[in-house]
């Protein structure tokens, strides 16, 4: 009989050991912040470690009918860009998967171009466009309307939630194609021969299969609305138009004691906070069981397009006007505008005056250019830390029978609901007061930020890629001797990897069009671009600031296509064992 | 060479608590053949993962050539990567980042063996399941059997103790099963490493192994070679999961010489098969292809006379529905070199030798 002793670790500890590290790494990067802007509600100075307690900034704020205005606000914008943005998204994505609409496959590249236009540029541009004295389309117009008046008011509700919309669509096409395209015609065609007509169809048939996914855009839409800042900062602040995040910039950067109020703030976030965690709990609920409606059957099937007849020539035109809308006429007037001297309409008066000034400026300014490196480095930064990190949640969460994952995948979720302005609050109350890490003011604070901010986006991605990748393949590997860091190594990342570098991709798209967080959490030298971009708008240089904006938009073009070409690609490696 | 020892397997859900694996014991010799045959969820594929350490049990112990790599009492349990065992997957799990020579030459690369060493050996594996032209292809390339034999190649290279085998063959088409059952059961021969099989097909089950255990609903029921399980199988389920088996219950008798007389609703039924079981026995039964046809004039014992009700023919041989004469269905299979119509009035022989005495509940 033999004695020998067991040489194993106790699977105890083994266990926990993973969740404990990664959870605390998640709390430190979600809950701290979440917290530390909840303590800062009930302290009289609005500053967390400072004493005493108060409920005065809650009961200040809930019952200022200037708060409930500024919800009220808040909500008809989040609801009225979501309507819009589903309209749009719903009949794009209609179109173009199941239509025999001409040039299907143009169309389906050119709707992600609006992607890589930063939202507040795209705001800019349609300032330039519709603003009521000086826009380009209410100057062509004002024959037909008469001296003083004007067709087009950009500064309004109407213009904002105009703006978003045409900013939001691309997303929610992205959301809804695969839905309509995975759709098995079968459905459609038994529906049909059952005597159903086409509206009975779509009621009964098609809208149902389609609800999860409607709901899961919906409930993003709502979330992007709800906590967004650069559309109705450009549209909204100006004329004294406030959503939440417009209100919490205005309350730290312009606030009329001089000193940010951040007890009111706190106050303020806290009630928002509920609400978007109520919808998130919501969409997670949504997209969990997504997979009872799965209509992807693995048989292939042929799409048999339905035939447009006369309205091919509506589903054109509608189609042009959004990329006119949204993508030709802003490019156009902001290489217009960066093109002049000094803020000038279009006209051909103006086009001996051009000149390349303003683009020499931005590469010879060396403010400037220390923000295009900020932004690169911030970028590059965050965008690493989220594709390891996520790699590890997704494995994690979905591979592993580690304790806790369900906390874990909650955590990287959370994000989600937090709007950019209130990570740059929050993080400003941990790195201002708590004085543990003396970042405040430089750009790892805001690498912090987007760590936080886009760590939900990236570990959804992972987490798709993780379920199509079969277990077995990392059983074998462990089975043919190796550890977990060379299963890692030489399985699970290379297996992933296309779609670690399109998060990868897609987070430094993100970092550099961001502007609220990083506006929030600017100091004396990590300014980002878009940051430096905001700051020559409002101080009335909108000519630097096209120019700045055309070099961000080209470098956006550059990564989107990337993110596209590798997002398809990560499909098509199909990792199954 | 393996011993498992009050193996226990739960998996605990928000509704219900399920054993997987129910209390197993197993002791498999060295360089034996030895499968796990079950119908799927009886906890053949949860108890080879439990031996390869991919899954943690909650009870018993387990170890691989004296070593103990699980013990429950201890809460210590030795990671898969460091256990001596291979295993071969029911996907193959192939990894299409690697070519072939990458992907056999893996467990050679853990090791830490240096390259020119490592493919070598790697060609003498791949020559052993004749993939050599295909050693540099991409492992995506490859048909289902090549893949087939990429994982056994894999396996084998490693030179485990204790080779796993989670129905490596289920994912191919009927010829090529054939073929590569003959291929397998050649390479495990001249291996001759210990190796454990999962399979829910018997006739895999009985062709391949040494032993076999029979398992369902988490436990081991029957332990034994493929001869006796088929030819004196001691439990009723395993007297229908392997073979076909028609069980007819029966009222024990009295002893008859070397068998044991019974009465069953057909008449009395002379067994001379687990004839210990005497007096517990509750059924009888004699596989279709040992019922025998005979002259209708012969008066050797347990035989019945009846008719022809319906024949399906496939070939190789021939089915019978047969009704005796008290209405008893039988049913018959016998060559095709002498075929029978329906209508045909016939007597039938079912051997002593072959009628089988079982004990329990059906």
């Amino acid at each position: 009989m033999q004695t020998a002793t067991l040489q194993g670790r106790s699977f105890a500890f083994e266990k926990w050991l993973p969740s404990l590290l990664m959870l605390g790494l998640l709390a430190y990067l979600v809950l701290v912040p979440l917290v530390i802007l909840l303590v800062s509600s009930v302290k009289p100075t609005g500053m967390p470690l400072d004493p005493g307690w108060t409920l005065d900034h809650f009961a200040e704020t809930y019952s200022d009918p200037a708060f409930y205005r500024m919800a009220g606000t808040t909500f008809i914008f989040a609801i009225g860009s979501a309507m819009g943005a589903l309209t749009i998204g719903i009949l794009m994505a209609w179109l173009v998967e199941r239509t025999d609409l001409p040039a299907r496959g143009f169309v389906r590249v050119m709707i992600l171009l609006p992607m890589a236009t930063p939202p507040v540029l795209l705001a800019i541009a349609w300032v330039m466009l519709a603003s009521p004295r000086t826009g380009f389309f209410n100057e062509i117009l004002s024959p037909l309307m008469g001296e003083g008046r004007h067709l087009f008011d950009i500064f309004s509700m109407q213009g904002m939630i105009f703006v978003e919309s045409l900013s939001l669509a691309p997303t929610t096409f992205l959301i809804l194609s695969p839905a309509f395209r995975n759709m098995d015609p079968n459905l459609e065609e038994a529906a049909r021969t059952s005597g159903a007509g086409i509206f009975t169809m779509i009621r009964r048939v098609m809208l149902p299969v389609l609800f999860p996914s409607l709901l899961a855009a919906t409930g993003l839409l709502l979330m992007f609305g709800l906590l967004v800042f650069d559309i109705p900062g450009t549209l909204g602040m100006p004329v004294g138009i406030f959503v939440l995040s417009s209100q919490i910039v205005y309350l730290v950067n312009d606030a009329p004691g001089g000193l940010a109020e951040y007890g009111p703030i706190s106050a303020m976030a806290v009630f928002f906070l509920v609400i978007l965690l109520m919808i998130t709990w919501g969409y997670r609920r949504a997209t969990r069981n997504a997979s009872r409606y799965v209509t992807m059957t693995g048989k292939s099937f042929r799409i048999r397009p339905y035939k447009l007849r006369r309205w091919k020539a509506p589903a054109v035109t509608f189609v042009s006007l959004y990329f006119f809308f949204a993508t030709i006429a802003p490019i156009a007037i902001l290489i217009w505008t960066s093109l002049m001297p000094y803020q000038a309409g279009v006209s051909l008066d103006m086009i001996p005056k051009m000149t390349m000034a303003n683009h020499m400026a931005f590469f010879a300014n060396s403010r400037a250019m220390s923000a295009a490196q900020n932004s690169v480095i911030i970028g590059g930064l965050a965008a690493t830390i989220v594709a390891l990190l996520s790699v590890l949640v997704s494995w994690l969460v979905i591979r592993s029978k580690a304790p806790g994952r369900n906390l874990i995948d909650l955590l990287s979720f959370l994000p989600l609901a937090i709007p950019g302005t209130m990570i740059g609050v929050a993080l400003t109350y941990v790195y201002l007061t708590l004085g543990s890490l003396p970042i405040y003011g430089t750009i790892w604070i805001i690498v912090i930020a987007y760590v936080t901010t886009y760590i939900a986006f990236g570990t959804r991605t992972t987490h798709n890629v993780m379920l199509q990748l079969s277990p077995e393949l990392e059983e074998a590997s462990r089975a043919s001797g190796a550890g977990w860091f060379r299963t890692m190594r030489r399985v699970v990342v290379p297996l992933t990897l296309p779609a670690i570098v399109a998060v990868w991709i897609w987070v430094v798209s993100h970092c550099l069009r961001e502007l609220s967080s990083a506006l929030l959490l600017q100091g004396f030298d990590n300014k980002t671009v878009p940051v430096l971009l905001w700051g020559y708008w409002t101080g009335g240089e909108p000519n630097k600031a096209s120019a700045v904006g055309l070099w961000l938009i080209l470098a956006m073009i550059i990564l989107v296509s990337a993110w596209q070409i590798l997002s398809a690609r990560g499909r098509l490696v199909g990792v199954k064992a | 060479m393996l011993d498992i020892e009050n193996l226990r397997v739960e998996y605990i859900s928000a509704s219900a608590r399920h054993l997987a694996v129910d209390d197993i014991s197993l002791s498999v010799k060295d360089g034996e053949f030895f499968t796990l045959l079950g119908p799927s969820g009886c906890g053949k594929t949860t108890t080879l993962r439990c031996i390869a350490g991919l899954e943690t049990p909650q009870g018993g112990r387990i170890s691989i050539d004296g070593n103990p790599v699980f013990d429950a009492t201890s809460g210590k349990a030795m990671p898969t990567q460091k256990r001596d065992i291979s295993m071969v997957f029911q996907s193959y799990a192939i990894w299409p980042n690697m070519s072939v020579a990458e992907n056999v030459g893996f467990p050679l690369e853990v090791k830490g063996m240096r390259r020119a060493e490592r493919r070598r050996i790697v060609d003498r594996t791949l020559e052993m399941v004749g993939l050599t032209s295909q050693a540099d292809r991409p492992a995506t390339m490859l048909s289902g059997g090549q893949q087939q034999r990429v994982a056994l190649a894999r396996a084998v290279i490693k030179e485990a103790k204790v080779l796993l085998l989670d129905e490596p063959l289920s994912n191919l088409d009927a010829k090529l099963r054939e073929q590569m059952r003959a291929e397998l059961r050649d390479l495990q021969r001249n291996v001759g490493t210990t190796s454990i099989y999962v399979t829910h097909d018997q006739d895999e089950a009985l062709s391949l192994s040494d032993r076999i255990a029979v398992m369902h609903g988490g436990k081991v029921i029957e332990v034994g070679t493929p001869h006796d399980l088929y030819l004196k199988p001691r439990n009723l389920f395993t007297a229908q999961f392997i073979g076909e088996a028609q069980l007819f219950p029966c009222r024990p008798l009295e002893r008859v010489g070397d068998g044991f007389l019974v009465e069953t609703s057909f008449g009395k039924i002379l067994a001379k098969v687990n004839t210990d079981l005497g007096g517990e026995a509750t059924h009888v039964f004699v596989r279709p292809e040992h019922t025998e046809f005979v002259d209708p004039s012969s008066n050797a014992c347990n035989v019945l006379s009846g008719r022809i009700v319906s024949t399906v023919f496939s070939g190789k041989h021939v089915e019978y529905d047969v009704e005796t004469t008290c209405n008893q269905r039988l049913s018959v299979s016998a060559s095709s070199a002498n075929l029978r119509t329906p209508g045909d009035e016939v007597s039938l022989r079912l051997p002593p030798d072959n009628a089988v005495l079982l004990a329990g509940t059906a």
